[in-house]
């Protein structure tokens, strides 16, 4: 597990994420997630639709602010911030595509708050699968998805820029 | 506001830190209540103008003009975080390295005109084109363009042209002898945009009229 600070709401506390391959009860996990279970306390998010760790922290860092400023848009801080990846404003749309699907197989775990170590403990007992570093994402990075999602121009092919269109876009949502 | 961070500018209308943002350096851009104004129509206006400057910088990106990436938008602090560049301005670098070796300098031109061009051809006109809105990255050199607190979307010919004019005053009053430069800028322009003849043409009437202001006095 990572930790970062969130420096625009520092009294939120750190985001801590976990990345996850070879999950096996993504059934079981989604369901949960339908029936609002309230045991479940992070986000669960499609690896596959991450290119960077940054993208996850600005997610996360709007999260909070807007939690901060009681300007949710939805209805709890984890689902807020599966819905802040999305540049559309679509809420259903974005939960269902950048939250996790029964087929999951590799999904990161992202909490705002709390202690390191309960949190890490509550991941790795929710979730079935193996612990791995962010340095895996790489491999599991659907980069065809992720251009239709963001509709990147094609002309952008260096992963910098790529990230940097990803972020403009989840940035301008709610100025557009 | 954030901790470790580091006031760059103050001006009139923005606060612009240095500061940490999701694991990079960002830029900080506060704009702030003005006394004169009516609170809540200032708080308006300010909104207003955070939503144009994103808007702008946004449009640039989607057009692969080099520009800041946009992070975050905070409407009620009127905060905009952006991508850091490091580099110099162009304005440093004209000041502090006069007689840089003329092939450098029609290097940086050419690359003025082309960003300019390329942001006319999708309506976006800057408003305060200075020579320090234009910076120079540090990695490679490119001319990234900032500062787009006075933006604005027009197709007409003559805001464009104006935009041009007001980076020659600039030019003229912060740097001597730097005509060539700015002939170089302009030639620039004019090859890589589709109007740019026209609009080359009109800032010569811009010139016109402004020759005849100063007279006045
Ligand atoms: N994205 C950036 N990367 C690096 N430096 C920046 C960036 N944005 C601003 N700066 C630095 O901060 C200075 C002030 O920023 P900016 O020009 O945006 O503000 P301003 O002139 O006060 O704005 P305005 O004209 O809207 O009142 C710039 O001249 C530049 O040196
Ligand atoms: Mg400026």
């Amino acid at each position: 597990m990572e930790s970062y600070p969130i420096e625009v709401v520092p009294n939120a506390g750190d985001v801590h994420m976990a990345c996850f391959i070879s999950v096996k009860n993504a059934p079981d996990l989604k369901e949960r997630l339908q029936a609002q279970d309230k045991s479940l306390t992070f986000a669960m998010v499609e690896s596959n639709l991450i290119m960077d760790v940054v993208q996850l922290l600005v997610a996360a860092t709007r999260a909070a602010k807007d939690n901060d400023t009681k300007k949710l848009s939805t209805q709890s801080l984890s689902s807020e911030i599966i819905y802040n990846l999305s540049p559309t404003k679509n809420i259903a749309e974005s939960l269902k595509r950048f939250g996790i699907t029964e087929d999951t197989t590799s999904l990161i775990a992202v909490k705002i708050g709390g202690d390191p170590i309960e949190v890490m403990e509550d991941m790795s007992k929710t979730v079935d699968g193996i612990l791995v570093s962010f340095s895996k994402l790489d491999q599991e990075k659907d980069i065809k998805r992720l251009r239709q999602y963001y509709k990147i121009d094609p002309k952008v092919t260096e992963d910098k820029d790529i990230l940097n269109w990803i972020i403009g876009a989840m940035a301008m949502k709610n100025v557009q | 506001m954030i901790p470790d961070v580091q006031l760059i500018k103050q001006g009139a209308e923005a606060r612009v830190y240095l500061g940490p943002f999701c694991q990079r350096q960002a830029i900080i851009k506060e704009r702030f209540a003005k006394a004169y104004r009516h609170p809540t129509l200032d708080k308006k206006l300010t909104s207003r103008r955070v939503i144009q400057e994103a808007r702008c910088l946004y449009r640039c990106q989607k057009a692969l003009i080099d520009t800041p990436t946009v992070y975050l938008v905070d409407l009620d602090q009127s905060v905009i975080y952006m991508e850091y560049i490091p580099g110099i301005s162009v304005r440093d670098y004209l000041v502090t390295e006069p007689g840089q070796e003329a092939e450098a300098q029609h290097r940086v031109a050419v690359a003025i005109g082309k960003a300019l061009g390329a942001m006319h051809n999708i309506d976006v006109i800057h408003g305060d084109l200075t020579t320090s809105n234009l910076l120079m990255r540090e990695t490679s050199g490119a001319v990234v363009l900032i500062d787009f607190g006075l933006s604005y979307v027009s197709q007409l010919i003559e805001d464009k042209a104006v935009d041009l004019y007001v980076l020659e005053r600039a030019f003229v009053s912060t740097h001597p002898n730097t005509e060539v430069m700015f002939a170089q800028i302009l030639e620039a322009y004019g090859e890589s945009s589709k109007a740019s003849k026209q609009i080359l043409k009109k800032l010569e009437d811009v010139r016109l009229r402004g020759r005849k202001r100063s007279m006045l006095g």
